[in-house]
């Protein structure tokens, strides 16, 4: 049983950095980022690439692939979100036709396959990332063996976790990105300048994800659609936390990552995906701003 | 301080203000006036950078600000209250307070010694919820945020509206000594006759989007009162 938990733990673990920078690009900037699933996969590329072609440890990929995918997000922010600020619905359409482009990209290697070049580790194919023998076998805790790749997943989770709580709640950038999630006009007027802290945030939350994608590298195969799915579960726990909470983003991906655990126990992985959905659309019905949205002015 | 030429702001399709002209001048206060919905709080979103679309010119001390993204106008010296007050519930006294410091010239937010000074009830209660307070606190509080940014120029919007008769008198106060003992140039829109008397310099009427008379407080004629005010 304690195993299941644990399970589920770094189940949660992955949804929680793929929803953290979507509950706060949802929540601050009002835009549904429909491209944050592919940060999640252009993050696993980033891990299959550095170690074909820099022969780079599975480590060193994990901050590369933040800031390759932060800085993708902070051009996706500058040329095509920041113009649609206040249109929710152009946002998820444009968004998820940067998407499309994104996969398609890889697939195609860059357009590159057109010609015949082919670079190794993009397209269409199935990549493999091997974890680091550290990170094989299990480790020892309090009478159980657990998996020292699940335990890892689930540190540096904790770790990201943490350092978002700190930006957002000490440090003056935090104040401003909470200030702009409460009332963007007012701080605004306040002196903030918004499409800066948006760009960062939006940038942060991608690279989140694309630390999301070196962890599901290390066990889940790498292809160009597999954000597709991400995305979906990533909005299903920031609606089922509260939108712009981040204390509502932890326990909403806790709670679905460990029913999809317990589920998949007694059953298999659709139902317990069934089951999710399930809870997601009975959490919406009864508190349709989420567990723990902050209070309305 | 502050010279508006030919101004028309628009939110979405609607025109709102047509061709607004105003000179404001240091140290003065400004009140606009008029019925509700004649575009007075317009004005002063407009100002501070809040509409969808301007044309014509906004000149602060001799700059053009008209096309300033808001966070570039508060960091040159312009502070809004705005109707209804709009602290952050969730945020502390302090947090709302420091929240208005991030237009201050050197960038390091800190309360103000006036502050202080002005609304000791703040002082006291800096970690509580600024939810919690009651309406007069919380003008109080959106009053001091403005303060936080060190601004030259002031807009208050209706700041004694919703509020507490016992509090009234006090922000009138507080008013008065932001204008005549430190100087600030206020713009403050107010349905309050009387108090708009006490306390301007100039005034201007508004009707339909339009300023329709202007002056110094003198010519604030009971007669121009009947006309542009009574309902």
């Amino acid at each position: 049983m304690a195993e299941v938990l644990f399970i589920g733990l770094s189940l949660s673990s992955i949804l929680l950095l793929i929803a953290l920078g979507l509950a706060i690009t949802y929540g601050a900037m009002g835009v549904i980022n429909m491209a944050h699933g592919d940060m999640v996969m252009i993050g696993a590329y980033v891990t299959v690439m550095s170690k074909i072609w820099l022969d780079l440890s599975f480590f060193a990929a994990i901050p590369i692939a933040f800031f390759v995918t932060a800085l993708i997000g902070l051009v996706i922010e500058r040329l095509v979100v920041r113009r649609l600020y206040g249109r929710l619905l152009d946002t998820l359409l444009a968004t998820w036709g940067i998407s499309i482009l994104l996969q398609q990209s890889i697939r195609l290697e860059f357009g590159l396959s057109f010609f015949g070049i082919n670079i190794e580790g993009l397209g269409p194919g199935l990549q493999n990332v091997s974890v680091p023998s550290v990170l094989q076998g299990t480790v020892h805790v309090a009478g159980t063996d657990l998996n020292a790749y699940r335990v890892f997943i689930i540190a540096v989770t904790a770790v990201l976790t943490l350092v978002t709580w700190a930006i957002l709640y000490r440090t003056s950038f935090g104040v401003q990105v909470r200030a702009i999630i409460r009332n963007p006009q007012m701080a605004a007027a306040c002196g903030i300048d918004v499409k800066r802290v948006n760009a960062l945030t939006f940038a942060f939350g991608s690279g989140l994800a694309g630390v999301a994608g070196v962890m599901m590298s290390g066990f889940k195969t790498v292809f160009p659609d597999m954000g597709s799915t991400l995305v979906v579960d990533g909005f299903l726990v920031v609606v089922a936390g509260g939108v712009g909470s981040i204390y509502g983003t932890i326990l909403a991906s806790g709670l679905l990552g460990e029913i999809n655990a317990l589920v998949a126990l007694f059953s298999n992985d659709i139902i317990a995906r069934a089951v999710v959905f399930a809870v997601v659309i009975a959490v919406i019905v009864l508190k349709p701003k989420g567990l723990f949205s902050f209070k309305g002015r | 301080m502050l010279s508006i030429k030919d101004l028309n702001s628009f939110f979405g399709r609607s025109h709102v203000l047509h061709d607004i002209s105003l000179e404001v001048g240091k140290g003065d206060v400004t009140s606009i006036l008029g019925r509700n919905g004649v575009g007075k709080t317009t004005l002063l979103k407009t100002l501070m950078g809040l509409s969808d679309r301007v044309t014509g010119e906004i000149n602060l001390q001799g700059r053009d600000i008209a096309s300033s993204e808001p966070y570039a106008r508060a960091r040159s010296g312009i502070a809004y209250v705005p109707q209804g007050r709009e602290i952050i519930p969730d945020f502390t006294v302090r947090e709302n307070i420091l929240m208005g410091g991030f237009a201050r010239a050197n960038g390091k937010p800190t309360i103000p010694d006036i502050v202080v000074e002005l609304f000791p009830y703040l002082r006291d209660n800096l970690e509580r919820s600024g939810g919690l307070l009651s309406g007069g606190q919380q003008q109080q509080l959106a009053i001091a945020r403005a303060l936080a940014a060190d601004p030259g120029l002031l807009l208050l919007d209706e700041p004694n509206e919703g509020i507490q008769p016992s509090i009234v008198e006090e922000i009138e106060q507080v008013i008065f000594k932001l204008n005549r003992d430190l100087g600030l140039t206020v713009i403050l829109v107010e349905q309050n006759v009387r108090f708009a008397r006490e306390i301007s310099h100039r005034f201007a009427m508004m009707e339909k989007g339009r300023i329709v008379a202007e002056g110094p407080t003198a010519e604030l004629t009971d007669d121009l009162v009947h006309e542009h005010m009574t309902v």
